[in-house]
């Protein structure tokens, strides 16, 4: 509500802040004073839309006010013929499907909370759930709880006392159970999910393990009823479902498979539930503390709802499958691993990422006996000191402050703490959704540019205590690892803008050129990393020390593996900035108008995220043009993109017959052959679309209807994301528009 | 101007379903710094149109009242109103002069005559002229016609958005350049109730970027109100 102050000045917040506290403290005993008629004599002092207030006054207090007896905002509002409470006793007896039915809807109701709907539209719609969470009740949570009606004996009030109510319990610990999981970890309140309680505690007196006890009670009282077999079957499974649920958030259970199980069963007898509405009602968000307006209760699909659960079972188990012991000794493979999962299709819901994180992040150890610290050694040894004594573990552990190996470890270790959190955040981003991962990543380039600066100085620290030099070579160790992550991030964010739709089709050409820049600076740090490993390799041969030659081997094969994709993915991003920028040249994608835009601004813009780099800067505007007018005509532009996709299916041949600990794909081979397979599809198509290109170009120009290059006749549409053969890599379709 | 249009807008909304068909005279005016025009009624019935959940009285004169020169409007050669536009201007976290288009709609019987886009250019020329160093705004990633209209004019998607809105629809940030240099302008993160500490910022040096504030609001836990619900314009049903 806007503050009417009339003597507006600077000590506006003062006098709020005053008067807030003094109405806070005097809160013991409300006096009730009617303001009306001085309110309104106050209100006709000021002209009709005059905005009276003070700085703190922000779009965000605007967008939150609330007009009184709109409707449509004020969830107070009672129209005429309708009743502000709902008119339904949550004490009464049911019929025991009618039971089932209510099980059901708060099973669909509860997915949905998962998946990103409040509280206040789902689970707490729940009259029964509501008399649970009144305010007043306390333990043990009685529904009868502030009601003059006593408990019967009958199986119809039985089924609401004992079953149901057990069923709520379980239900609302669970809800309990998940925000803690949730708000351990990452994720984005609101847009991933909405941990707000609207001003209800989730049973504060009660224990999980007491409401369990209470599943236990109504199991028991369950065959000793005289329901009909076939219900109290159904009655049964659900109470199962719950109990199984909330023991797998307690971890006392850790297959999630358990409960998919039991999903079976309950789908089987949805159909003998016949639906009882009333027993919901979103006029409990009238006692809900919210400044959002009123909003229907989420309309539940029982199919999708199943669908829901089934796949939530699934991402869970799946989480722990990419988490193995031998997944988490490579960070390389666990990188991989955490891909594919936030990869599955559907994307996996916020509770499965965070039961990721725990898993990742829970403890100081991933699994058995690896840290982030240790896998931190191990990826700068893989790239970029194989077999050097300087990543040797063993170093760490030396104290003798003279030995120039304790002094080396030092520096790694102060280094290696300041890029940690970073590091880290390679592997915890991508458990956010996409559109995250693309923007956090974007941050990451600017800190990982002053990290490289950072490794410049480390670099030279270690140089002075043993030089690391191949004739007049320096290796750079830190640096070069540095640099090859900011610039495997960059390709990522440009990746990922290509996956969500950032980049129009006209803008492409530019987005795959850069990429391919960004690949051609990733190969050359591939290629310095080999040979000085070969170098290390000539000379630990003459040591015969079998652990150094393992290490550089593997290290050797994964910089293969590395060199590979980088060469693949360097031809298919060359093939296609050229075949855009032709196609944008022919006019077959067309240009937009773009009346207030002017060409540098366009390129601040787009690159924003790259700009500030000091670090080995993006070329300027002007070498993009540079190398757009250096492009020859439509046929030469052919030439080349065939001859480039036949190179990225020679490269992705050879990248296939790497196996997983060569390439280090280890636990996630089925998505890696995927992949490499939608690659390939995607040479398939780029070759196929230059053919059609390169024929209408030689037809027309044939048939004399092209006056000029410029106007070919032909149109090239671009793929919306998801019906790519792959999202990153965008195949234009060519057809002719004569 | 005149009261006439306040009852235009609130007695015939059901001419607005149908197509205007032939020749329709349309012109433009600024809203201006009276502090509450007659057409307030009239421009919250026409944006309220395309929403899921209206806007409370103060969004509106949250805008009009600090921007009015900034609000422009099509009319009809009766005078009733048939496009609007609501904007604001103001540093954006102690950096760039930051335009921001709040709100954009054309009555659906008048749409696809370019109305829209001549509101965007009055309002864009006026923030131009008003010393703006960039213009930013949110829409649905499938609001083609609106897409269609910034991107024409210039503007580039720069941010995905997901379920940015309140009926949980992703969005796209756009972003026009009026000036070089304006990603190497210094911003600096909103004041957030950080729980503990010395009321500095725990930040590195140089240019911030809300994403980068985000994700540290997101890890200090704190609900990040000034940029996740300023879920602000178009929650359209139109497109969706
Ligand atoms: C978006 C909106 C303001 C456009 O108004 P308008 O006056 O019709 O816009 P214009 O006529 O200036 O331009 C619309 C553009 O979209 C195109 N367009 C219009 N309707 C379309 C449709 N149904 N499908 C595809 N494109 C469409 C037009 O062809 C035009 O593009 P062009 O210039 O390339 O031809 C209007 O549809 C509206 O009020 N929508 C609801 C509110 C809203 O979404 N606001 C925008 C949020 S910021």
């Amino acid at each position: 509500m806007v503050l009417i102050d009339h003597d507006a000045d600077t000590s506006i917040a003062a006098t709020r802040l005053e008067r807030e506290a003094r109405s806070a403290m005097s809160y013991a005993g409300p006096k009730i004073r009617d303001v009306t008629g001085e309110f309104d004599a106050a209100a006709k002092q000021l002209p009709p839309g005059r905005l009276v207030k003070d700085e703190y006054f922000t779009l965000f207090e605007a967008v939150g006010a609330l007009e009184i007896m709109d409707p449509k905002m004020d969830s107070g509002f009672v129209p005429e013929d309708d009743t502000a409470e709902p008119e339904f006793d949550v004490c009464r007896g049911l019929l025991p499907t009618e039971v089932l039915w209510i099980m059901d809807q708060l099973l669909g109701l509860l997915i949905g909370w998962h998946d990103g709907y409040p509280l206040s539209q789902t689970v707490f719609t729940s009259l029964h759930v509501d008399r649970l969470l009144s305010p007043d009740n306390r333990r043990p949570y009685n529904l009868h709880f502030g009601s003059s009606v006593s408990t019967g004996v009958s199986d119809t009030e039985q089924v609401i006392h004992l079953v149901l109510r057990a069923y709520c319990l379980a239900l609302v610990k669970s809800c309990a159970l998940v925000l803690h999981t949730i708000q351990l970890q990452n994720f984005y309140e609101e847009e991933d999910f909405v941990t707000h309680l609207f001003g209800r505690e989730l049973l504060h007196g009660l224990s999980a393990e007491d409401a369990l006890g209470s599943i236990g009670e109504a199991m028991n009282w369950l065959p000793t009823s005289d329901i009909q077999k076939d219900v109290r079957d159904a009655l049964s499974a659900r109470l199962d479902f719950i109990w199984t649920y909330v023991s797998l958030l307690t971890n006392d259970l850790n297959d999630w498979h358990d409960l998919t199980d039991v999903l079976d069963t309950i789908k089987a007898t949805h159909h003998l539930a016949p639906p009882i509405p009333e027993a919901f009602s979103d006029k409990v968000q009238r006692q809900l503390a919210s400044s959002t307006p009123p909003r229907p209760m989420m309309q539940v699909s029982w199919d999708l709802a199943c669908q829901k659960w089934r796949e939530m079972c699934e991402d869970t188990v799946a989480a722990g499958r990419l988490t193995t012991e031998d997944i988490c000794q490579s960070p390389q493979s666990l990188q991989r691993a955490i891909w594919a999962f936030a990869y599955r299709d559907p994307p996996p819901n916020t509770y499965a990422r965070a039961y990721l994180q725990t898993i990742l992040f829970g403890a100081e150890r991933l699994g058995e006996n690896t840290s982030f610290f240790d896998l931190l050694l191990v990826d700068i040894r893989d790239l970029v000191l194989a077999g050097d004594p300087l990543a040797n573990p063993d170093n760490f552990l030396i104290e003798v402050p003279s030995d120039p190996r304790h002094q080396s470890a030092r520096i790694m270790e102060v280094f290696m703490d300041k890029v940690f959190d970073e590091y880290m955040n390679f592997f915890r981003m991508v458990c956010q959704n996409r559109c995250r991962i693309r923007r956090t990543f974007t941050q990451s380039i600017g800190v990982l540019d002053s990290l490289e600066a950072v490794a410049v100085q480390t670099d030279a620290d270690l140089d002075a205590i043993t030089p690391m030099r191949n004739g007049d070579v320096l290796l750079c160790p830190m640096t070069c690892w540095v640099r090859y992550q900011k610039l495997q991030i960059m390709i990522w964010t440009i990746q990922l803008g290509i996956e969500t739709d950032v980049y129009l089709p006209h803008e492409l050409s530019l987005m795959y050129w850069l990429l391919s820049w960004i690949l051609e600076r990733k190969l050359s740090l591939i290629t310095h990393s080999e040979v000085f490993l070969v170098w290390r390799m000539s000379e630990a041969n003459g040591m015969r020390d079998t652990r150094v030659v393992a290490e550089c081997l593997s290290s050797q094969d994964y910089l293969r593996s590395l060199r590979t994709q980088v060469e693949a993915e360097r031809s298919l991003s060359i093939a296609l900035w050229q075949l855009f920028t032709v196609l944008t040249a022919v006019k077959a994608i067309k240009p937009l108008k773009q009346d207030y835009a002017r060409e540098l601004l366009l390129y601040e813009a787009r690159m924003k995220s790259y700009l500030g780099l000091t670090q080995d800067p993006i070329p300027p505007l002007s070498e993009y043009k540079a190398a757009r007018s250096a492009l020859g005509s439509v046929q030469e532009v052919c030439g080349t993109t065939t001859a480039m996709t036949k190179q990225a299916k020679s490269h992705l041949a050879e990248l296939k017959k790497m196996t997983p600990h060569q390439a280090r794909y280890v636990g996630t081979e089925e998505q890696f052959k995927r992949e490499v397979k939608q690659m390939e599809t995607t040479c398939v198509a780029i070759a196929v679309q230059t053919s059609q290109l390169l024929r209408l170009s030689v037809h027309q120009a044939e048939m004399g209807s092209a006056t000029s290059e410029e106007k070919l006749g032909i149109e090239a549409t671009v793929p919306a994301p998801g019906s790519r053969y792959h999202d990153w890599w965008v195949v234009p379709q060519i057809k002719s528009t004569k | 101007m005149s009261g006439i249009n306040q009852d235009v807008a609130t007695n015939a909304p059901s001419q607005d379903n149908e197509q205007v068909t032939g020749d329709v005279k349309i012109h433009y005016i600024t809203y201006g710094s009276e502090k509450e025009s007659s057409w307030l009624p009239a421009i919250r019935q026409l944006i309220s149109k395309d929403l899921s959940e209206p806007y409370s009285i103060y969004v509106y004169r949250y805008f009009l009242y600090q921007w009015g020169d900034l609000c422009f409007m099509a009319l009809d050669d009766q005078d009733n109103l048939v496009g609007v536009i609501v904007c604001k201007l103001e540093p954006h976290r102690g950096g760039p002069m930051r335009g921001y288009i709040a709100m954009l709609a054309t009555r659906s019987g008048y749409r696809g005559r370019g109305i829209a886009t001549e509101l965007v250019r009055m309002a864009v020329d006026k923030m131009i002229a008003k010393d703006a160093d960039e213009i930013a705004l949110e829409t649905e990633v499938d609001n083609i016609p609106s897409l269609r209209i910034y991107e024409n004019l210039g503007f580039l998607r720069t941010k995905r958005l997901h379920r940015y809105y309140l009926n949980g629809n992703t969005a796209f940030r756009l972003i026009l350049y009026l000036k070089p240099g304006i990603p190497y302008k210094v911003t600096y993160p909103p004041e957030y109730p950080y729980p503990e500490g010395d009321g500095s910022t725990p930040h590195q040096q140089g240019p911030l970027d809300e994403d980068l504030i985000q994700r540290q609001a997101a890890q200090l836990d704190i609900q990040d109100i000034h940029d996740q619900r300023f879920n602000l314009i178009a929650r359209s049903d139109d497109f969706t």
